[in-house]
This record gives structure tokens, C-alpha cells and sequence, in this order.
């Protein structure tokens, strides 16, 4: 398939997840009980809550919450597999040794427990997802580096530079043109996507956690809500049937589907010729 | 520094670093909060004698204080009180009903994982079926565990508690953290790209056309990388463990740990961080034994009689 058609796909869905995000609401609206539980056909394009408040306001701040945290989470992950792969260019074991042993310490513990950790030093003032994101690609880091390291690696490492540069090529053109753009784009591109499929998992698994001990989430300020309320609210018409929210949890389903065909999309569009 | 034994050496230190570095990480922060530690426990608008609890806890005389007090306490088996979650509970018993809990939960929560590298290693897994499972990995445990949760509250309805309904969460559990967030498909694909590069190698064709068998040959060279995989699912099932405890109720580490951050509780956090710090140790160390005993095997000069190497040397026999 040409990647272009993934590649606007992708691209489609994130501008549509930036959007939603952007245009958020700072409040939900009023209840509306004449409105209550309306499907996605009666109350376009998601329905209505238990109280007659559109979905599709969940849907736009649980966005908000969740893009940019994401995205620079994906970007800090991306930048340090370009680290990754550029260091083993540049063939100094020392320096090799050294990443590896930093490595090795960050990725030896369960992430989720560092998180709990660094979301209980977070003061409740100052909670969001932001910090514990940027902490989730730290952690995703090594993996990073070293996945793009072994694709420098297989190109040859420091041979290939040396080789580039008996051609002529100058730095910039061999590190961001060959080796960058070239090379490292499949798998910087990728992990990039994972990350933000990660940091997107993260945020619902702890305010779904959250929400089920009804308490203030980590990830956002009680006045904005997440997608996990919306699995949460859904959740009841798995266990009580006919009680109508079986629309509200396929619309977190759908939310969170679309962020995972983004990712794939995005490391698709991105693959080696 | 590029030794063979580079890579176990600092696995090694690692996993001695870990459980000691991890209790004093979180130590040192708390004290880098704003406020006193012991206002924490007991905030002085809601509760007097703050400096008592303060002297009785050790929180007193500082963060290194602290930490060496807890660290020789905790080698002789108490861990401390709870904070906030269940005020001067010890922690100690919290974690004896906790930790057998989960560890049950991870053992059977690495079945799946386990028939998946079998699975991959044999290579017989049909390529149609792969895309199945690779779709099913990508739904997160959250939702797994949600879907799991529904099923046992359906099945059991108010007595969802009861000893069937624990069993049954807790095999729900399992189910959900072999299969979600890739667990299954990952190892299966992990494990059988990890085989199939390998049977693809010129020595293992020449030692099948030799009538040896394929895994002996095999297995030597992959086995670092396959019990550093394998570490990294077991990692990631733990990290699950969080998720799946909180969601299908279940009264392990990860719930204990979930609740004493809910509530800032440092007496629960610090010995259920540890308690997950001391298992990565084991799985850090497990997979630094397993490469120094590989490099060793596979580095074992071959034992030939005199006889045999001067045949070898000038070709006569």
C-alpha cells in the first residue's frame, strides 16, 4: 500500500484529537434530564450521559487532558532514540558502556510502580499527566536507544560514517539526512507512536483507577474529565443490562480506539522502503 | 568495556543497587516535598502533637536518619506503620496478606506468556492467526480488566467475594495480564522471530545435515536474549499487576500500593516500591547468572586428547 494513505489517515485522526482538545470545554454543560442517555443517532455524534450531557463533551476534554502530554512524551521518546542511534555512530565504547548501565537501572524497575511513586511526590496543586508522562518516556528511553542503536549498528556504525565522509557528504547530511531520515525514521517514528499510545493507556488506567476509589485523578483537575469516566459510567450496562449506557462505553471503546490506529497507522506510514 | 561480562557485571550491581536505592530515592524526595514529613501524617491544623509522632516515627532527625533506621528495621522484618491508609497498621502484615497474593497472580499470569514462547519457539503457530492475536494484544489492560470484571460480578453477583469469586477474580486477573498490552502476541512474536532468525543460521543447517538436533544448537546463542525478553514480559506483568489488582479488586501489592498513593501514605508506598524493587532485583540478577553461566558454557575449551590433536596437527593418524 502506498504510505501516503496511512500517513493522511494518521495525520487525520491526530488533527482530530488536537481539535477536540482544543475546543474543549472548561466545564461540562448543565444536566439536561429530558436529554438523558440519548444514542449516538438521537444526540449526534456520541449521545447523552445519565444526565443529559453530551458525550461528545467527555470526548473533547478527555482530549485535552490527554494530546499534548502525549505527543511531547512521544517527541522526548523519538529525540532520545536519535540520540541512541547517533551515539553508536559514533562508536565510543565508554560512551556505550555508560548508556547501557543507564539503561539497564531505568528499565529494571516496573514502570507503573515509578509512576505511583513519582505521582504520590506530585503535591496535589500541582497533579497532571505532563509530569508523569514525561517520566513514562524516560523510562521508555532505553528501549528506544537501543532498538535505534542496533539499527546503527546493522548500517555499520562508525564504518558508515567514515565511508560517507570519503564520498564528501558533510556531517549534517550524513547524521540527519542517511542516518536520521533514512535510517532511524522507522523506529524513532514508532516508538514515538507507541509512547503516545502509552501515555493515552496511562492516563485512563490511573483515572480509571481513580474514578473507581471516587477520588481526585493524578492526571487532571476535577473540573475536566477523562475518557476513563466515560468506560466507567459505560461499565454498568455490562453488569446491569437495559440500563442504557451501552453507548457511553462504546464511545470510550472508540476514543481509545482511534488513538491505537493512529499509532499503527503512523509506524505503517513510517516503515523502511 | 566490552567485555562479556560487561553487561551481566552491571546487571548485577543493578539488582544489588535496586531494593537499598529505591527506599532512599523516595526518602530523600519526601524530604525534598515542601513542609515538614510529619505534617504528612498528621497536619497540624487537624491534629496536635505532630512533633511526638514525628520523634516516634523517626522522622525527626532527617532523611539519612530515616532511611538507615528503615533499611535495618527492615531487615529485621518490620517495615513500619501505615500513615494515613490504615494509620498504625504494620505494614509488615499488610504485605504478608499482599505479596502471596500477587505472586500467585504473576505465576499465573506468566501461563499465557510461557505457552506463547513455546508456541513461537516451535514455529507452528499458522501466520494467518498471528494478525488475530497481534490485534488482540493491543487492547490495554484497563479495558481487559474492566471486561473481566463485569463477567465475574455477572457470574457471581454479591458473592463475587466469596472464595469462588476471589479464585475466579484472580484467574480473571491472570487471563488479563497474559493477554492484554501484548503480553501473548508480543512473546509469541518476539520469541519466534528470535528461533526462526536463529534455524536460519549456516551452523544450524550444517549440524542438522550432521543429524544433531536443531535446539541444541540453538539454544546456547539465544538464550541471553530469550531470558532477557522473557524479563521484560515479567516486568511488564508486574507493572500490570497495578491495574488489575485495583480493577478486579484483588488484595495484592498493587492494590496496597495504589491506595497508600492515593492517600500519600509513605509508610505503605516505601515497602510496596521495595517489595517490587527486590522482585526486579531477582529477575535483574536471575538473567546476569543465566548469561555468565551461558558465556561460560559456550567459552569452554574443547577437551581433546593429546592423541587426537597431534592427528589434527599433521594428519595422520
Amino acid at each position: 500500500m502506498n504510505r501516503w494513505v496511512p500517513a493522511l489517515a494518521a495525520l487525520a485522526i491526530f488533527a482530530t484529537l488536537v481539535a477536540l482538545g482544543w475546543l474543549a470545554p472548561e466545564h461540562l454543560s448543565d444536566s439536561d434530564m429530558s436529554r438523558k442517555l440519548l444514542s449516538w443517532s438521537e444526540a449526534p455524534p456520541f449521545g447523552t450521559d445519565r444526565s443529559g450531557r453530551p458525550l461528545l463533551e467527555y470526548a473533547m476534554q478527555g482530549a485535552r487532558v490527554v494530546v499534548l502530554p502525549a505527543v511531547l512524551a512521544g517527541v522526548a521518546v523519538g529525540m532520545m532514540g536519535v540520540f541512541g542511534g547517533l551515539l553508536r555512530c559514533v562508536g565510543d565504547a565508554r560512551v556505550d558502556t555508560v548508556v547501557a548501565g543507564f539503561g539497564e537501572v531505568l528499565g529494571a524497575l516496573p514502570r507503573m510502580v515509578v509512576i505511583l511513586v513519582v505521582a504520590t511526590l506530585i503535591p496535589s496543586t500541582a497533579r497532571g499527566l505532563l509530569p508523569l508522562a514525561l517520566v513514562w518516556a524516560l523510562l521508555c528511553s532505553p528501549g528506544a536507544m537501543d532498538e535505534a542503536a542496533a539499527v546503527s549498528e546493522r548500517l555499520g556504525g562508525a564504518r558508515f560514517v567514515e565511508a560517507l565522509r570519503a564520498h564528501g557528504f558533510s556531517w549534517n547530511r550524513i547524521f540527519l539526512y542517511h542516518i536520521v531520515a533514512l535510517n532511524l525514521r522507522p523506529v524513532v517514528v514508532r516508538q514515538a507512536c507507541e509512547t503516545m499510545t502509552q501515555v493515552t493507556f496511562l492516563e485512563l488506567a490511573l483515572s480509571y483507577l481513580s474514578v473507581v476509589k471516587e477520588v481526585s485523578s493524578f492526571t487532571h483537575p476535577d473540573s475536566l474529565r477523562s475518557w476513563a469516566d466515560l468506560l466507567n459510567i459505560g461499565y454498568s450496562s455490562l453488569v446491569v443490562p437495559n440500563l442504557g449506557t451501552g453507548h457511553v462505553l462504546v464511545t470510550g471503546l472508540f476514543l481509545v480506539g482511534c488513538v491505537v490506529l493512529f499509532a499503527r497507522l503512523g509506524s505503517y506510514a513510517a516503515r523502511a522502503r | 568495556m566490552n567485555g562479556w561480562w560487561t553487561r551481566p557485571l552491571m546487571r548485577l550491581l543493578a539488582a544489588l543497587l535496586l531494593p537499598f536505592a529505591v527506599p532512599g530515592i523516595i526518602t530523600a524526595l519526601i524530604w525534598a516535598l515542601p513542609g515538614d514529613p510529619a505534617e504528612i501524617i498528621c497536619p497540624p491544623e487537624l491534629c496536635g502533637g505532630t512533633a511526638e509522632l514525628s520523634a516516634r516515627w523517626h522522622l525527626d532527625q532527617g532523611p539519612w536518619n530515616y532511611y538507615r533506621l528503615w533499611v535495618d528495621a527492615a531487615f529485621h522484618g518490620d517495615f513500619g506503620n501505615s500513615w494515613r491508609y490504615l494509620q498504625g497498621a504494620p505494614v509488615r502484615d499488610l504485605l504478608e496478606n499482599a505479596v502471596p497474593t500477587t505472586i500467585v497472580l504473576l505465576a499465573a499470569g506468566m501461563v499465557p506468556v510461557l505457552l506463547a514462547a513455546i508456541l513461537g519457539a516451535s514455529g507452528r503457530v499458522p501466520r494467518a492467526v498471528v494478525p488475530v492475536f497481534s490485534a488482540f494484544g493491543l487492547v490495554p489492560a484497563v479495558v481487559l480488566a474492566l471486561l473481566a470484571a463485569a463477567a465475574v460480578e455477572l457470574k457471581f453477583g454479591a458473592n463475587s467475594f466469596g472464595d469462588d469469586g476471589v479464585r475466579v477474580r484472580l484467574l480473571a486477573g491472570a487471563l488479563v495480564l497474559g493477554l492484554a498490552d501484548g503480553a501473548f502476541s508480543d512473546t509469541l512474536s518476539g520469541v519466534g522471530a528470535l528461533f526462526s532468525g536463529e534455524r536460519k543460521q549456516r551452523y544450524v543447517q550444517v549440524a542438522v545435515l550432521r543429524g544433531e538436533r536443531v535446539l541444541a544448537n540453538v539454544l546456547p546463542n539465544i538464550t541471553p536474549a530469550l531470558v532477557g525478553q522473557m524479563r521484560a514480559r515479567t516486568l511488564q506483568l508486574v507493572s500490570g499487576t497495578v491495574v488489575v489488582e485495583v480493577v478486579l479488586k484483588i488484595d495484592g501489592v498493587g492494590d496496597l500500593l495504589w491506595n497508600g498513593t492515593l492517600l500519600q501514605d509513605f509508610g505503605v508506598v516505601i515497602p510496596a516500591a521495595t517489595a517490587y524493587a527486590v522482585l526486579s532485583a531477582v529477575l535483574l540478577g536471575v538473567q546476569a547468572v543465566v548469561e555468565v553461566g551461558v558465556a561460560l558454557w559456550v567459552r569452554r575449551a574443547p577437551r581433546a586428547s593429546p592423541a587426537a590433536a597431534v592427528v589434527a596437527a599433521t594428519g595422520v593418524a
